[in-house]
Parts: structure tokens; C-alpha cells; sequence
């Protein structure tokens, strides 16, 4: 089961989402970011779900999972919500409701739904990312992306080259660290009873064989990739190359249209009913 | 090695032809700290398309040979050109390593990519290539290794031989003109390392490149066209691979062998036969036959094979019945590794399970102490209801001995003391300080109110029932051993308890030849002396043949045969077809068969010789 994490969340399956390039897709994560802290207007949230929506729809991943993935912030999401609920000053008239120091306005309500919203839409978007897209893809995007910072002398290809040695290895060193807990174990060793002290302890003869190996592995790692020309390798090629196809430019299309959406809404959401405007729009 | 062949290898040197692609010239190497050279005063050319392979037991110095001639390693003393450019020099060690690839032991630890594209793309993006350019090497380096389809796959989800194949690949991209391989195969199982060298030996007789093959396996240095013996770090033997294993009993004082089929030839000429070199079963068999014909015998046929009896107790039988296990369930990735295992080991037996990569034998063998818990003996577990018209799902079964593996009351702690577990490469565990605070950890954690004095007798008897002397191993700390002595100490440290059931997952992987006899000496010592049944689980067919009493074949997650080992490789056929090996007496004697020789042997070595030479009406003590 843990083989998996180097898969991290990715979903197989062969969609629209799954085929965008990864540039495109973290970049439209950053907009839908910023459309979701720049509106202002439930109009505005409404427009980032409809792009959650259609992003979760055309990736063929399975909604649960995306609903499911907001379990992890749960607890800081109601944590947040609780405060902002008796915290989150207002108009005095909109009052509704003290006790001591706690009191609770409509505006902050309000707030409260809209921060909470904001939050879940995040975390929900983030996931659809994660999912449709593989820990590899992910990589060379950031890379391809930070590229222009080689010009201020930052070594973003070894940096790359350092995710991917990661990625590589993670199911690697999971095996290992699963043998090595079943050797342990098969000597008697106890990993889950006694106080915080005794386990700490216990996790020694996972550790030590653990990094040895890691170091060992390491070593012969430097001489494989020395061995291959790595050593004086003065200007490398590349040879991925991302391609920017029909999907990606719908998808920038979409994006762009969501943050101009949440501007417009922003600016002009006070209009479209105003017997509502107090409900609809934060100040 | 003597001054008067040090002077004509010398000579040799000299006189060579620009054809050499490699000459070593007396070159010295020690590693820091070490208390000899690893290397010691080694000449040696290769010829250019050459298939050299170098052979010597563990800690030869026949790594750091193919690590000085990449400049991995610089000499201390002597002088190494490869392609004429002296690999000393750093500004010529890039020039060098794009044209002498090495492939390294373990496939897992030569890859940065998780994508096999990727992966194979490295080294060509370190030379500058274009992006073309490439993809084309990419695409003539899958093909040449027989990858091609696997182009976008994760290599942590190939087998090792496949694995090992990408890492050939990925040297080959580079377009090298010579291709070291550093016991590439050693981690692998019969049917990867059959892969990798049958790669090999077509890039040196297709394309003309020049292998140096590192092994100790001595049936893969027969492939060769020249082999370099090294005894601690000084070439002792140089020649053709079959004039080498002339020299028999010499080969043995270096820790290496002569390959099996050698052994066999050099045993039936004893008997007044003639063999001479033989590489391939269907030859020897030829040469058998061509024996049996002179004396005019046209149709021969040994005694049967009778096995022998043995009667034990049942205190200790293994008992397992419908099991199933499922990796990764509810998962996109999830395998079914056992498929309704049932099996019965009786108390007694020096059991083996065979069966490739991925049949389910490590599955099978940590059901045996508990690492992996029935269902029924887990926390949550439902009993699953019978649906209509179904029959009542069955559910599995394990007892061993006194414990029934399926009841959460059992004491599983203390099963795991009487069912000793042996994982592969153990040594990779040891974590103490000490030899004898390593080998101790098992038993504190098991037997709480023993006293320090207690511990230490145990301790001590453990440490000379694996065969090291303990006064001089205690203090010292596992890491500064040597590769054998780590494992017997490894071994020592599951033994330490005195199970009853000893359970090892491919006990003599990784050793040379005499470190693995060694290791099976030390199981039957274990078995006669201390652990009732002995269980292993291994690739090598020959090392089940002449070991086990009993063994049982895993394919796809069953069982496909349980049997004594000489029943089971009578189906060679089959098994073969199920990609498992058979011992090289069974292939012999199949191809006998045709000759209309019948030989009945338990598949040992030494019974085929003898009922081969009985069948030929020769006495084997002649």
C-alpha cells in the first residue's frame, strides 16, 4: 500500500486533464488561487466552482475522492470557522447574538460561509491537480516554469534533478523501510505499545539500517550518474519537452475567464441584485 | 604472482597491437584504511571487441578494476590507458566514460529517473546531445535491450532482470565502445540474470562491442572468449575460460568453483569417459552418449530413484489452508499475490519453495510468523456473510505447531520466537554496536527476565553455532565485518532464540560460490542441531536439488507442485514454461533420453555421476 505514495494521489485514468501539460495546469491552480482570494462576491465563488466543477468533471476522477481530500484540513477549517464566526466584527444593529465577549453579527456569518467555502473550493482544486497529474509531470513543470531563474545564476536543472532523484527513490527506500520493519519485528521488536520514550526508542533499529542503506545507496548512486558523463558535464541538453496542445489553450482560455469574471463581479456584483446586497457581497 | 610471469605479462603488453582498447601496466590500489592493496601490481589488456570476463570471490579487487578503468578510482602506482587516453588524467576521464560504460550491481541505485525514457535520456543530456538525437539513442538502446515497449514505464514496477535491462540501456545510450558489467547480475534471479546475459552477449557478437564482464557466477564466465582470475587483488589465472577450469582444485583455493556442468564432465572422466570442454547440456549429453555407443551399449538404463523415507514427529507441522492475499486492495494497483495457497510441511523437513519473482513466495512465507496477519486475526474483522444461492465463503487457515494462526488470542510474539524468520540480504538489519548487543536485541525482546549471564551464554552459543569465533567478533561492530561474516552474524541473530521452525527468504543470494556452500552447510548444521524444519526460499534450483528433502513450487500465486525436489523437476516441461529453471542433472538427462540413456537421479550432482556411471557399467570409484 505505501508503494504507492510515489504515485502520491494520481489518479490512471485517461482524461482532458490528464493529457493538459503540467505548466498549464499549476498554472491554472495559481489562478483559480487568486480568483478565489480575489472575489469579493458569492457570484464570484460561484464562477470558481463552476471551473471546480468542470475541472473534476473533464479529469475523470471520482468526485468522492475529491470531496474526501478536505478531510485533512478539517480541523484547522473549523477551527478558523469557529473564530471567524465569534470574532468577525459587524454593524451594531446586525447583532444577533452575545454572550460575554463572544458575539456573533450577520456579517460574520456571512464571512464564516464565504471563508469556509473558500477554503474547501482550495483544497478540492488542489486535488483535482494532484490527481490528474503525476509526481514526474509536476516536477518538470515547476522546472520548465522556473527556468527564467537560471539568468539570476539559480541551478533550477540540478534542483530538478534533485526532485526527480527523490521521486525516484521514494518507493525504493518505502520497501526497504517496510523490510526492515518486518525483519525488526520478526526479532520481537514492538513498535506500537509502551509510552512516547519506548517507542522513540524503539524506532532505532528502523533508523540506523535505514540511513545506512540510504548512504550506501548514495554512494553508488554518484558513481552510476558519474559514470554516465554526469562528473564534467559542462552544458546538459534537455530532452523532455513539454508540449502546449488544444487542451492547455481551453484551459488557459477558462482560467482567464475566471479571474475576469471574479474582477467583474467584484466591481459590478453590487448591481445585479441589490435587495440582496448586503448578503451577496463582502465589504 | 611470481616475477618471472609479472616480466612476460609485461612483455605481453608491449608487444600488443594498437588493437588493445584497455591496458592495466603493474597497477597498485588501496582503499584508505585498508590493510592490503585491493589491487596489487594487476597487467592486463583487452583486445578491442574482446568478451573478457573477470572472475574472483567476494572482495577480489575485481570492482575497483572496472571503477579505475571508468577513473571512478585512480591508481596508486602503475599506469591505465583506456583507448589510448590515460584515465588518470581528469581532463580526459568525460572523453573515457563516453566510451567505456559501466553497468553497477544493484539496478535500483543507477537510476535518477521514474520514467524509463527519462532515465535512459541522462546520459546522452550529459554529453550535449539534441533533443533528436536522443530520442533516437533512446529508442536504439530499448531496442537493443528488448525494452522498447516499456518506454513510459516506472522502473520501481519492473523486476529486477527488466530493471537491469534499463540500466544497460541507459549505458548503451551513451554509445560506448567498451561495456563493463559489474556483477550486474548478481542481485538478480536465474531468469533476469538470463536476460541481462543474453543482452550482453549479443551487443558482443552483433554490434562488436567490447564486454568486460564481472562475476563470480563461473556458468556466465564460460560465455567468454578470455578470463582474468583475481585472488585478493592479484591476477592469478589468464586464458580461455575453459583452459581455467582446467585447473580444477586451484580455482577452489581461490573460493571460486568450476561451473557445474565442469564439475559433472570432470566426474564421469574419472569413470574412464571421455568429455573434454563442454559448455551447453545438449553437448555433454552428446558426448555421454558417444561414450555409451563405444562400448557398444545402445540403450541404457540407470536405477530407479528411491527415495528415502523419513519418519518424525508432528509437534511442529505447518499446516496452511485457502490462503489469499491482496496488495494494495482497493487500489488501482492491486495484485492478488496468493491465490488459495494450501500446504503442509511436516516437523523434520529442509523445506523449499520455489518459484520467480512475483509468484508470491515472500507473501507466503510472512503469513508464517504473523508479519502479515490473517484477516480473521485482524481488529476489525467481520465474519463475511453467506449470500443466497453461494457457497459459504471459506475462510483461510494457518497453524503451526501449537498456534492457530486465524484466533486473535494467539500470542503472536511468541510464535514469532519459534518461527525464526531470515529475511533476504539479513545483513542489511543490523543496526547495534556491538556483534553481541545485535545478536542479543532478539532475544531481550523476547524473553524479558533472562539475566545478563543467561543472555550472554545465548548469545554465545548463538554467535558459534553460525561459525564465528565470539571472543573475537563481540565488540566489534557489525559494519566492519566482512559480507559473509555479516550475514552468519545476521542469521545468528534470528537463531538466538531457538525456534523450531527456521525460515529464510534466498539465504545465499549475493555470496560468491564458496560463500554460498558455506551457507548451506551452516542450514543443515542449524537443521541437525537446533531448528527442526528448516525453510528456504530460492532461485537457485540446483541449491533446492541438493539441499531440500521437499519442495514446493509457487506460480501466480498457487501452488503448483509439492513434491520431493527430484518429482518436481521431472515435469521440466512444464516448470519451464512457468519461466522457472531446472538443475542442469535434469536438463542433461532429458537430452539423454533422446540417446536412449535413462538416468534416475534425486538431481544432485553427485547422484547423476553415479547413475550415469552405473548405467554405463563403469565403477565411479575407478
Amino acid at each position: 500500500m505505501l508503494n504507492d505514495v510515489a504515485f502520491g494521489q494520481y489518479y490512471p485514468v485517461k482524461s482532458f486533464v490528464h493529457k493538459m501539460d503540467p505548466r498549464v495546469k499549476i498554472l491554472a491552480l495559481v489562478a483559480y488561487i487568486v480568483a478565489l482570494f480575489l472575489a469579493k462576491t458569492f457570484y464570484g465563488l460561484a464562477a470558481c466552482f463552476i471551473a471546480l466543477a468542470l475541472m473534476t468533471l473533464f479529469s475523470r476522477v471520482p468526485v468522492l475522492r475529491v470531496l474526501k481530500s478536505v478531510k485533512a484540513v478539517f480541523f484547522i477549517l473549523i477551527f478558523t470557522a469557529v473564530l471567524n464566526l465569534f470574532f468577525h466584527s459587524g454593524r451594531a444593529e446586525n447583532l444577533l447574538w452575545h454572550w460575554k465577549f463572544l458575539k456573533i453579527y450577520r456579517e460574520g456569518i456571512i464571512f464564516t460561509v464565504f471563508f469556509t467555502l473558500r477554503l474547501f473550493f482550495l483544497v478540492m482544486g488542489s486535488t483535482v491537480l494532484t490527481l490528474s497529474t503525476t509526481p514526474v509531470d509536476l516536477c518538470s513543470g515547476i522546472e520548465s516554469l522556473l527556468k527564467p531563474l537560471t539568468l539570476i545564476k539559480i541551478p533550477v536543472h540540478a534542483l530538478a534533478l534533485v526532485m526527480s532523484i527523490a521521486l525516484r527513490f521514494i518507493p525504493t527506500l518505502i520497501e526497504e523501510t517496510n523490510r526492515i520493519i518486518a525483519a525488526q519485528k520478526a526479532r520481537g521488536a514492538d513498535f506500537e505499545s509502551g509510552n512516547i520514550f519506548k517507542r522513540i526508542h524503539a524506532i532505532v533499529p528502523i533508523l540506523i539500517p535505514l540511513l545506512i542503506s540510504a548512504f550506501r545507496r548514495a554512494d553508488e548512486l554518484a558513481d552510476a550518474m558519474d559514470a554516465r558523463c554526469y562528473a564534467y558535464a559542462k552544458k546538459r541538453t534537455r530532452y523532455k519537452k513539454l508540449t502546449f496542445g488544444w487542451r492547455d489553450a481551453i484551459g488557459v482560455l477558462l482560467f482567464a475567464a475566471l479571474i475576469t469574471g471574479v474582477v467583474l463581479f467584484n466591481v459590478y456584483g453590487a448591481r445585479i441584485l441589490p435587495q440582496y446586497y448586503e448578503y451577496l457581497v463582502l465589504r | 604472482m611470481s616475477e618471472s610471469s609479472n616480466a612476460a605479462a609485461t612483455c605481453e603488453a608491449q608487444t600488443a597491437d594498437a588493437q588493445n582498447v584497455i591496458e592495466f601496466s603493474d597497477v597498485v590500489f588501496s582503499y584508505q584504511d585498508a590493510p592490503s592493496p585491493a589491487l596489487s601490481h594487476v597487467t592486463l589488456s583487452v583486445k578491442r571487441g574482446e568478451f573478457l570476463s573477470v572472475i574472483g570471490h567476494n572482495g577480489s579487487g575485481k570492482s575497483t578494476l572496472a571503477r579505475l578503468i571508468c577513473g571512478l578510482l585512480d591508481a596508486d602506482a602503475g599506469k591505465i590507458t583506456v583507448l589510448g587516453m590515460d584515465a588518470s588524467d581528469d581532463k580526459l576521464k568525460k572523453e573515457i566514460r563516453r566510451h567505456a560504460g559501466i553497468v553497477f550491481q544493484n539496478p535500483d541505485n543507477q537510476m535518477v529517473a521514474s520514467i524509463v525514457e527519462d532515465d535512459a535520456a541522462f546520459g546522452p543530456e550529459n554529453i550535449g546531445l539534441s533533443r533528436e538525437e536522443i530520442g533516437e539513442r533512446i529508442s536504439w538502446a530499448l531496442a537493443a535491450v528488448g525494452m522498447t515497449e516499456y518506454r513510459k514505464s516506472d522502473p520501481s514496477r519492473l523486476s529486477g532482470g527488466q530493471k537491469q535491462r534499463i540500466a544497460v540501456a541507459g549505458v548503451l545510450a551513451i554509445k560506448p565502445e567498451i561495456l563493463i558489467l559489474d556483477e550486474s547480475t548478481a542481485m538478480l534471479d536465474p531468469r533476469g540474470r538470463r536476460e541481462v546475459m543474453d543482452v550482453v552477449t549479443k551487443l558482443n557478437k552483433e554490434e562488436g562491442m567490447t564486454v568486460i564482464l564481472i562475476t563470480h557466477f563461473m556458468d556466465e564466465a564460460l560465455r567468454a572468449d578470455r578470463a582474468v582470475v583475481l585472488n585478493r587483488g592479484e591476477k592469478v589465472l589468464e586464458g580461455p575460460p575453459e583452459k581455467i577450469f582446467e585447473s580444477g582444485e586451484l580455482l577452489e583455493t581461490f573460493n571460486l568453483s568450476l561451473p557445474k556442468i565442469t564439475k559433472i564432465a570432470r566426474e564421469l572422466e574419472k569413470a574412464g569417459m571421455k568429455i573434454g570442454d563442454v559448455l551447453q547440456p545438449a553437448e555433454i549429453a552428446e558426448k555421454i552418449a558417444a561414450n555409451f555407443e563405444e562400448r557398444g551399449i545402445s540403450r541404457a538404463e540407470s536405477s530407479p530413484y528411491v527415495p528415502e523415507k523419513t519418519e518424525s514427529a508432528h509437534d511442529w507441522d505447518v499446516d496452511i489452508r485457502d490462503l489469499n492475499y491482496v496488495y494494495s486492495k482497493k487500489s488501482p494497483f492491486a495484485t492478488q499475490a496468493l491465490k488459495g495457497v494450501t500446504l503442509h510441511i511436516d516437523e523434520g523437513e529442509f523445506f523449499g519453495i520455489i518459484g520467480h519473482t512475483g509468484s508470491g513466495k515472500s507473501t507466503l512465507i510472512q503469513h508464517l510468523n504473523a508479519l502479515i496477519k490473517l484477516p480473521q486475526a485482524g481488529k476489525h474483522f467481520r465474519k463475511p456473510r453467506q449470500k443466497k444461492g453461494k457457497p459459504a465463503p471459506v475462510l483461510p487457515s494457518v497453524t503451526i505447531g501449537k498456534y492457530n494462526l486465524a484466533d486473535k488470542k494467539t500470542d503472536f510474539k511468541a510464535l514469532r520466537a519459534d518461527v525464526g524468520m531470515v529475511f533476504q540480504y539479513p545483513e542489511y538489519q543490523l543496526f547495534a554496536e556491538t556483534v553481541a548487543d545485535d545478536v542479543a536485541f532478539g532475544l531481550k525482546n523476547f524473553r524479558k527476565n533472562l539475566s545478563k549471564e543467561q543472555i550472554e551464554t545465548a548469545v554465545k552459543e548463538s554467535i558459534s553455532m553460525v561459525g564465528l569465533d565470539y571472543e573475537e567478533v563481540k565488540d566489534k561492530s557489525p559494519f566492519d565485518l566482512s559480507g559473509g561474516q555479516k550475514r552468519r552474524v545476521a542469521i545468528a541473530g534470528v537463531i538466538v532464540t531457538k525456534p523450531h521452525i527456521l525460515v529464510l527468504d534466498e539465504p545465499a543470494a549475493g555470496l560468491d560460490p564458496r560463500g554460498k556452500w558455506e551457507i548451506m552447510e551452516l542450514l543443515h548444521k542449524i537443521h541437525r542441531e537446533w531448528c527442526k524444519t528448516v525453510i528456504i526460499v530460492s532461485h537457485d534450483m540446483d541449491e533446492i536439488a541438493s539441499n531440500c528433502t521437499l519442495a514446493a513450487a509457487l506460480s501466480e500465486g498457487r501452488v503448483w507442485a509439492c513434491d520431493r525436489p527430484a518429482a518436481i523437476f521431472a515435469r521440466a516441461d512444464e516448470l519451464k514454461a512457468l519461466g522457472l529453471d531446472v538443475p542442469l542433472t535434469v536438463k542433461i538427462a532429458e537430452e539423454l533420453k533422446s540417446h536412449n540413456i535413462f538416468v534416475h537421479s534425486d538431481c544432485t550432482a553427485e547422484d547423476f555421476c553415479k547413475k550415469c556411471i552405473e548405467a554405463y557399467g563403469g565403477d565411479s570409484n575407478a
